[in-house]
């Protein structure tokens, strides 16, 4: 368990692959987790720039512990992460082991707001697609924006919005290819993700 | 291919807070809603509230996530009965295209199951349920095409609501296994809405299985809607309209029309 923190660390935190196996003196040791892609909903957008890691778990870990009690806090505390946050668009990615994730996942719905006493944000998650490795959820984070700047498209109000929004679906979309064809010429692949965040920085 | 819908969204005042709700559908993916009206049974003679035009609400409808097609908007009544003369013939409700019933009482629940006309059985979410689902009127309604709906958005309000909602919710899965179930939110606000792939997890705290959660929130509402297109025609195979050109004109067109015709077999 030491030796899989270690390594957690030491990698890219986005590419930390969830299947980590390693085999030992006793033997294979393997944790299968699952990745919860989650948007945070607001009722104001602007709001979303106060979200932080820390009060997103806070947040996750009391709803748990309300709905399924001190059983399915005491699983909460068992590997689980908020991998990854984009106070941008609002997407949240957590991280559950796979052996009890649909437990906790339950619980998500009944979150009605997120921040500390005093300064609470209200918002709802809905959960967006469910990956086992980081890749997928990144692969799928990548087109869901690009849709997501479809959609903003015919909101435009102003020309020069519009050939914003125009200008950042055209350079996402070469890039995801460009991506896409260095994946397939050469397993090595850290462009994906870096591309995908570019995109939403761009259009915000 | 599954097709989500959501046949409860609380009909407010406030045009555009519900618009933005039914916005707020269309972004979590839902390609059809309802809109419903509810109706308390305790006047003598209730008044059943005209449905909005679905066309008015918006100029332009918004489009589903991950679809290229506008959301679908219906409208639906709820009628809640205390007694039996509260629920009149399918008449009087014809202008809804989904229709609702709230029984109170067991009598009132096993003739919901048995013989009411209609879609879909509320099961209480904001109280315990003063009585237990009986196994010969579920199979009834479910023989006969009925289906019984969860909504979930009190659960989400209040804890103590969360309690009443999942014992009502077992307490209904234990009888009818799983089968013709709906999970639908009766959302008042934008925020009270979760997303398909939520409830269909949060099934499983309902005591649902993973099928027939899946299934409560797209092919068995996908039934219901069917279901309440079949009560307004002639068992789903004849139905009549009226004509929408103005008769005015059409009289004097007629005629000589049938000269012709005549002129031409003779």
């Amino acid at each position: 368990m030491v030796r899989l923190k270690a390594r957690c660390v030491r990698t890219n935190k986005l590419f930390f692959p969830c299947f980590v196996s390693f085999l030992d003196g006793c033997g294979a040791c393997v944790y299968v987790c699952r990745y919860l892609l989650c948007e945070v909903c607001v009722s104001q957008r602007s709001k979303l720039q106060l979200l932080e890691e820390k009060a997103i778990f806070q947040a996750v870990k009391s709803a748990v512990a309300k709905a399924h009690g001190e059983y399915g806090a005491a699983l909460f505390s068992i590997g689980s992460k908020v991998t990854y946050l984009n106070a941008y668009t609002g997407v949240v990615m957590l991280r559950f082991r796979k052996a009890f994730y649909q437990l906790l996942w339950s619980a998500l719905p009944f979150i009605n707001s997120i921040g500390p006493q005093g300064r609470k944000v209200p918002c709802f998650f809905n959960c967006i697609y469910v990956g086992g490795t980081i890749k997928t959820c990144q692969k799928f984070l990548v087109r869901y924006d690009r849709q997501q700047l479809y959609r903003m498209l015919p909101h435009c109000k102003t020309g020069a919005e519009k050939q914003e929004v125009r200008r950042a679906v055209q350079t996402c979309s070469h890039s995801f290819y460009k991506a896409t064809q260095q994946e397939d010429d050469d397993d090595d692949d850290d462009d994906g993700g870096e591309e995908g965040e570019e995109e939403e920085t761009i259009v915000l | 291919m599954s097709v989500f819908m959501d046949l409860n969204i609380i009909a407010i005042a406030d045009k555009a807070k519900l618009q933005s709700t039914i916005e707020t559908a269309a972004h979590l993916g839902y390609s059809t809603v309802a809109i419903n009206y509810v109706v308390e049974g305790q006047q003598k003679k209730q008044l059943i509230p005209k449905p909005q035009p679905v066309a008015e609400l918006f100029e332009k409808f918004p489009i589903v996530q991950g679809k290229s097609r506008p959301i679908k908007v219906l409208n639906r009544l709820t009628v809640v009965v205390t007694d039996a003369s509260h629920f009149r013939l399918a008449n009087a409700y014809k202008d809804f295209d989904i229709l609702a019933v709230f029984p109170k009482t067991e009598k009132l629940f096993h003739a919901a199951c048995m013989t009411y006309d209609v879609d879909i059985i509320c099961i209480a979410a904001t109280e315990k349920q003063p009585f237990h689902c009986k196994r010969s009127p579920v199979n009834g309604a479910i023989e006969r095409g009925v289906h019984f709906e969860i909504s979930y958005t009190a659960a989400i309000r209040d804890s103590t609501m969360k309690k009443y909602t999942i014992a009502n919710a077992i307490n209904l899965m234990t009888t009818c296994k799983g089968k013709n179930v709906i999970v639908a939110s009766g959302a008042e606000a934008p925020l009270e809405m979760r997303g398909p792939y939520d409830i269909a997890n949060l099934g499983l705290v309902f005591g649902l299985s993973e099928g027939d959660a899946k299934a409560a929130v797209s092919t068995n509402c996908r039934s219901v809607v069917l279901h309440g297109e079949t009560r307004a025609t002639a068992l789903g195979i004849i139905h009549t309209m009226k004509r929408p050109q103005p008769p005015s004109e059409q009289p004097e067109e007629e005629t000589p029309a049938a000269k012709k015709a005549k002129t031409e077999t003779d």
